[in-house]
């Protein structure tokens, strides 16, 4: 090796500083003609693996090192690896640096120098390391220094080599206006106000050998120096293997042993003593896989989480594994549901399969808290890299101009939410004025120079957030594999994402958190209080006559996954309800997939068909020929196209990532090859590959759609015989997918009384019993939860026996005073009493309420009673306006029962007789409930909203001109008249809206 | 001083959309059509103030612009520009001026009183003084006020407010109460939201609903309000007219950027500008300036102002240009673009007479050079001579032209 060596690159990694991506950076390198490379981002590893792949692609050794800042000073060195153990020291030392509040550099390095080279150019650090035996080395920046400076004099004096490390930032001189941009972005100024210090300076970027040796052409010994060191550096990355979480049994049973025992264990009791040979047969091809593969500590692991909570779901691909049944750790039974093993584990799986558990959403904080206090420092959650996306880059830019936030809006809500970095093209300035919406999109200076810098800095990653729920668990400290810091809420995450994580061996587990779980454990709960105990181990809701009923009709509103009016609608006309069709409505509900679904329920209802190709018949029989499920792509791919299996599991596998275009061609070339060598025609081969592509990253796996159809049928069986206490869960869990307003209504259409919340009787979350829900006091807005609380505890004490008696004891402030009011929590303290009047009662107890310090008044008063006024008078219409307001809803009826007025004399039709009038328009009065804005193939924007009244809830569709002409006076939670077309499909009855007019918004 | 005991007459001026009404002179293609006016730029921006057309359709003042347009699709938007209104306000209280000295005003909003408590042998009696005003300014601006004649401020608010956009009412003395009587709550002037929504829990929206309620019962109910409430149903109201009190003597000067700028130097150029042409106007009136202020517009509507002393005091442009420049970096601390500039001087002196113990040859030449460019400035024209500060394309033009 001649030539001069980087040693101080960073790339867009050193966040808001670099600007190149690592892919650009290696290329960039190659291009200038190096063989050899070191990446250094600060304080961190964040592109690790990306920079391995990139040296890999373009031929070049890498350098894996670091640079490392101290907290409280501007003191920074480049810490460069030179094998296994400086790589183990260089994520302790970044992980000290990220996770220690009081960490020094200098103590720092001293304590993890092993197997690292560092370079300082701080004088009295290259003294004191070297006393203290660290390889430290004179790090002379950018240009040469004088030999009378401090740096060179003390190089000397101790005989350490000095070597040339011209950082860089950007990879050319035009670039560091990007640069500029970022720093002000990231400082939140503007770029003329950056100070000295803010930025790099211009010659910050990456030269060519050449150009360094120009520059440092007057200290020829320090080129030397630096090639010397750059060839020592050999370690080109670290290779764990698979890294699986540690397992001990405390006694000395192996982890293969202990799960084989606990296997069959728990085989006995999911099946009976006498296990069946299909069950023995399958559990031993499962062991004997899993033990081959080493993932018994795994599963053994997972089972320890999941007995935390007596509630779970495990989903994914790992619902496939009976042993996984078995530990408790799914609850669908693989082989009752014909779910293939190997799509979990096989032999020539290279990469690490993981297993998803949901906990309940109010769980699994503590049950993520009693991981971590359970493996300590082995644990740590899996991160995201947020990157720069379109959107988030014009209106960053734009600030940096000046511009003011609603002509920033003005132009980016033109711009789709799907645009990412990888779709955005490379032009934002044209793909936006191309686009229909932006017709009126005037777009005058500085805009095309903002979009153009824009343009600059998109996918630039930004900042770190957690993984929904990922994490990993290694036999040693996790910050000997991958550094680890803290993330904004607290917690430690490391510093790859889980692509990254995965493709350095660390096996995750997620660990997710599910509403729905939490509503059947209420609702399961709110049953035992009222008596009815439900023994769960034998309960198989799935094979219910009623239940299968229930979902058949669509009446699944509460229901986990089952609940939007899109998978309703397709319950209603598929009419079918049991568990095999309905794990493949789960699946076959996403987007892109309309036309599917309409060919689906032809077939479905009878239709004749095909096979799309007599290679496929056998491989989508069970689901008439439509590919649902996720495993569908690869299996179609090894039977057309004659892939491996590894082959078309890696095709699976790009179809849900980000960055995909290119390598996808890529995929279709090789398909279409293989298709064509098995005798498919191109017509045929572009139809199978189109519907392959329907999913468009969005699919579930059969084991995973089974896994939650049964959560759905759990919900579809509470709410078919416990309705009340089922939709009271609903409602105290909230998130669902519609709003209290709706579930309430739903609740009332089922035939259960909503008695209004009572300070005597509710409680904080809703209670079902019987055929009432009593409303919470969650419910009242205004409300804090320490006055509920106080509510609770002095009713415990004794009832509340009037108005006063509760104002005394729990002396709620004004405006919830008033808000308890309004929402009739004390008609039953006050019976006979207006809510008017009530309040003129809580007003004459304010008045005379003694104080709350108890120190002497100056003058005695003596308070003599008022008498009330002689006019409050009970205005209905304001009662339910003020009851809404706190409410959000009404207790003892529907809301358009006051626009009695409005409908008189107009023919409207109540929608549960909406069917009768299949083909004819009709006028309906509806309260908007929810909506959902999708694009037809043209690319014009339609609604599809639900609407109810006071019989029942409709879907109606509003096409793009009906949408364009009334879309501005659509919103949410009011009452219209609409006027449209009756239109049923497979029995199923929807509205096309041609007219709509609001009503009065008396709330 | 307020007269308890004289019956009072007083005017009050309802000009109805007031900042519409005065583009909508300025441009007579604005007429007749929804319009709206709101400070261009921020994001939440709400309604300043719209067209009769435009509030026929349901806009209100105070409602996001967004959730306007929403209701009124064809509604043109307006940036809003207070020295404007305030300049015709200006104009129209100098009509009233001429009736009687006590006239109040509001801040560009089209509202005046008039108190013309016994002025009747001179103008005639109230409603003709008011009828002549009315026509004046119609006749002047194209503007049709509605105007009331009444016994106090508060009454003769809620008559014009009921005859508005265009009418007029007089309520006779001894009326106000039964005058009042029918109307709903909300209309009364000092009526907020929050005793709305208080009077609401009792179901009570009209006056008539609470007229029956003592003072004693309205302080259980309503607490520190129930005097306010007790008069105002009866309209009761002892406020006096209250005219504006004489500004204090400044001198101001102003830009607006053709083109927002956050850039630090445009800024600064035009700042000197402004500095230059305020010195000359100090140096004419012979005086020297103490504080000097800058405010600047952000192009969200915005407005920050800031302001340092001047020690000493000075004519000089330089030295003011420095004050001027600390206020300025003072005030600009966002990084939106600044669309507007103005720079005040205050604390206006005589020169100082006493002289310097020491000689200080430094703002002796200073002052002697500022003669010598207002000399030559005066002899050749502003463009002669400039400092080399101002040397950027547009510039001269826009300060020396």
């Amino acid at each position: 090796m001649k030539q001069m060596v980087p040693l101080t690159v960073r790339s867009g990694y050193s966040l808001m500083w670099g600007t190149a991506s690592i892919k650009e950076v290696c290329h960039a390198a190659r291009q200038r003609g190096y063989d050899r490379l070191a990446l250094t981002d600060t304080d961190n590893l964040y592109g690790l693996w990306h920079f391995l792949e990139a040296c890999r692609q373009n031929d070049i050794t890498p350098v894996v090192g670091a640079e490392l800042t101290d907290p409280a000073t501007t003191d920074r060195a480049v810490l460069l690896v030179k094998n296994q153990e400086g790589y183990k020291n260089l994520c302790r030392l970044i992980t000290a640096r990220r996770l220690e509040p009081d960490f020094k550099l200098a103590e720092g390095v001293t304590r993890y120098a092993g197997g690292l080279a560092v370079l300082t150019r701080n004088s009295s650090h290259l003294e004191q390391w070297h006393e203290s035996g660290v390889a430290v080395y004179g790090a002379m920046p950018r240009r040469p220094l004088p030999l009378s400076s401090p740096l060179c004099q003390t190089a000397r004096y101790l005989n350490v080599p000095l070597v040339a490390t011209p950082g860089s930032f950007f990879l050319s001189p035009e670039d560091m206006e990007t640069h500029r941009m970022l720093r002000a972005i990231d400082l939140n100024t503007t770029v003329d106000r950056l100070g000295p210090s803010d930025a790099a300076p211009r010659d910050a970027w990456l030269a060519s050998p050449r150009e360094y040796e120009k520059r440092f052409e007057a200290c020829p010994e320090v080129l030397a120096n630096t090639r010397r060191l750059a060839q020592t550096l050999e370690f080109t990355g670290p290779d764990f293997g698979l890294v699986m979480p540690p397992w001990d049994s405390g006694t000395g049973t192996s982890p293969a042993g202990a799960l084989r025992d606990a296997a069959y264990r728990g085989a006995q009791a999911r099946y009976g003593r006498d296990l069946p040979e299909s069950v023995v047969r399958r559990m031993e091809n499962e062991l004997r896989i899993i033990i081959q593969m080493g993932f018994a500590s795994y599963f053994l692991v997972v089972r320890d989480i999941v007995r935390l909570s007596p509630r779970i779901c495990g989903r994914g691909s790992g619902a496939a594994s009976l042993v996984a049944y078995c530990l408790r750790i799914t609850n669908v039974c693989p082989i009752k549901h014909n779910l293939y093993f190997e799509r979990f584990l096989n032999p020539g799986r290279k990469d690490a399969p993981d297993i998803d558990v949901d906990f309940a959403w109010d769980e699994r904080d503590n049950i993520l808290a009693a991981v971590f206090e359970r493996f300590g420092d082995h644990c740590a959650m899996v991160c995201n890299h947020v990157r720069m996306q379109p959107r988030m880059a014009v209106r960053e830019v734009a600030r940096v101009y000046g511009l003011t936030e609603a002509e920033i809006s003005r132009v980016t809500k033109k711009m789709p939410w799907f645009w990412r970095q990888d779709t955005a093209g490379l032009d934002i300035l044209r793909e936006l004025s191309e686009r229909p919406e932006s017709r009126d999109l005037d777009l005058p200076a500085p805009w095309p120079r903002i979009m153009a810098v824009a343009r600059k800095i998109c996918g630039a990653p930004r900042y770190l957030s957690v993984h929904p729920g990922g994490v990993v668990i290694t036999p040693r400290p996790v910050c000997e594999y991958v550094p680890v810091e803290r993330a904004a809420k607290g917690v430690r995450v490391i510093q790859w994402e889980k692509d990254q994580a995965e493709e350095a061996g660390l096996v995750k587990i997620d660990l997710l958190g599910n509403r729905s779980l939490a509503v059947i454990r209420d609702a399961i709960a709110g049953l035992r209080s009222n008596g009815h105990l439900l023994d769960e181990s034998p309960w198989a809701p799935e094979d219910d006559f009623a239940t299968q009923e229930a979902v058949s009709q669509g009446k699944t509103m509460g229901c986990f996954y089952i609940e939007s009016p899109a998978t309703r609608l397709l319950q209603k006309k598929s009419r079918v309800g049991d568990f095999e069709h309905l794990v493949i409505h789960s699946s076959i509900i996403r987007p892109a997939a309309n036309d599917y679904i309409q060919e689906y329920l032809r077939r479905l209802h009878g239709g004749s068909w095909d096979p799309i190709h007599p290679l496929l018949a056998d491989v989508l029989d069970e689901t008439f020929g439509i590919m649902v499920y996720q495993e569908d792509v690869s299996r179609a791919a090894v039977s057309v196209a004659g892939f491996s299996h590894a082959e078309a599991d890696g095709l699976r596998k790009v179809m849900s990532k980000k960055d995909k275009d290119h390598v996808l061609a890529d995929f279709y070339r090789r398909f279409a090859d293989g298709a064509a060598q098995n005798g498919v025609t191109p017509e045929k081969i572009r139809e199978i590959w189109q519907m392959m592509m329907s999913f468009s990253g969005y699919s579930f796996c059969k084991p995973h759609s089974a896994s939650y159809a049964r959560v759905s049928f759990q919900a579809a069986w509470l709410k078919t015989y416990y309705p009340a206490a089922f939709m009271a869960a609903v409602i105290s869990n909230q998130g669902g997918f519609y709003s209290t307003f709706a579930y309430v209504s739903e609740a009332r259409r089922s035939g259960i009384t909503i008695l209004p919340p009572d300070v005597n009787a509710s409680d904080i979350r809703w209670q079902g019993n019987g055929n009432t829900i009593r409303v919470g006091l969650s419910a009242i807005g205004h409300l804090s939860l320490k006055t509920m609380e106080k509510t609770l505890a002095g009713r415990k004490a004794a009832r509340f026996i009037d108005l006063e008696d509760y104002m005394d004891r729990v002396r709620p402030d004004e405006s919830e005073a008033q808000a308890l009011i309004q929402s009739g929590a004390f008609d039953a303290l006050c019976p006979g009493r207006s809510r008017s009047m009530i309040r003129w009662q809580w007003a004459c107890w304010k008045n005379r309420r003694p104080p709350t310090s108890s120190a002497p008044l100056l003058f005695d008063t003596v308070l003599h009673p008022v008498v009330p006024p002689p006019q409050i008078t009970e205005d209905p219409l304001e009662r339910y306006r003020q009851e809404f307001l706190v409410l959000g809803f009404l207790c003892d009826t529907h809301p358009m029962t006051m626009y009695k007025t409005e409908q008189e004399g107009r023919q409207i039709i109540k929608a549960k007789n909406l069917g009768r009038y299949a083909g004819k328009r009709v006028c309906v009065a509806g309260w908007l409930i929810t909506g959902k804005v999708v694009r037809t193939k043209n690319g014009d924007p339609m609604e599809f909203l639900t609407f109810e009244d006071e019989t029942d809830i409709f879907e109606t569709t509003f096409f793009p001109k009906t949408y364009t002409r009334f879309c501005h006076m659509v919103d949410s939670n009011r009452p219209y008249l609409l006027w449209g077309i009756v239109e049923t499909d497979w029995g199923a009855v929807t509205l096309t809206v041609d007219k709509i007019e609001g009503l009065p918004d008396y709330t | 001083m307020i007269h308890r005991f004289v019956e009072r007459s007083i005017i009050h001026i309802n000009v109805a959309h007031f900042a519409v009404a005065v583009e909508q002179t300025l441009d007579a293609r604005l007429r007749d059509r929804p319009v709206l006016i709101a400070p261009a730029g921020a994001a939440r921006t709400p309604v300043y103030d719209m067209s009769q057309e435009a509030f026929t359709s349901g806009i209100r003042k105070g409602m996001p612009v967004a959730g306007a347009l929403k209701v009124c699709r064809d509604c043109r938007v307006l940036p809003l520009y207070p020295a404007r209104y305030e300049r015709a306000m200006q104009t129209i209280a100098k009509y009233a001026g001429a009736y009687t000295p006590v006239v109040e005003q509001g801040s560009g909003d089209g509202h005046l009183f008039l108190d013309v408590t016994g002025t009747s042998r001179l103008f005639g009696p109230p409603p003709d003084v008011a009828w002549r005003l009315e026509r004046q300014i119609k006749k002047d601006f194209g503007l049709a006020p509605a105007w009331s004649v009444a016994a106090n401020k508060l009454v003769a608010k809620v008559a014009t407010r009921l005859v508005k956009p265009v009418g007029e009412y007089i309520v006779s003395p001894g009326e106000e109460a039964p005058f009042l009587e029918p109307l709903p709550l909300g209309i009364l002037p000092g009526v907020e939201r929050s005793d709305l929504d208080a009077l609401a829990m009792y179901h009570i929206g009209r006056v008539n609903q609470l007229r029956p309620w003592d003072l004693g019962q309205l302080q259980v109910a309503f607490g520190t309000r129930a005097q306010f409430l007790f008069d105002t149903i009866r309209g009761i109201d002892l406020s006096a007219v209250t005219p504006g009190r004489e500004k204090e003597p400044a001198v101001a000067m102003e830009h607006e950027f053709s083109e927002d700028t956050n850039c630090q130097d445009k800024m600064e150029q035009v700042l000197y500008g402004l500095a230059e042409k305020a010195g000359r106007v100090l140096r004419a009136r012979q005086r020297f300036a103490r504080i000097a202020g800058v405010v600047v517009d952000y192009s969200d509507g915005r407005r920050c102002a800031r302001q340092v002393s001047i020690a000493p005091a000075t004519a000089n442009d330089p030295a003011l240009f420095e004050a001027a420049r600390r206020a300025l970096i003072l005030a600009v601390v966002r990084r939106v673009r600044v669309k507007y500039i103005r720079l005040v001087l205050r604390k206006l002196l005589f020169p100082p007479v006493q002289l310097d113990l020491f000689d200080c040859d430094w703002q002796e030449r200073q002052a002697r050079l500022m003669v010598a460019m207002d000399n030559i400035r005066s002899r050749f024209g502003d463009s002669a001579i400039y400092p080399g500060r101002m040397e950027a394309p547009g510039l001269q033009q826009l300060f020396y032209a």
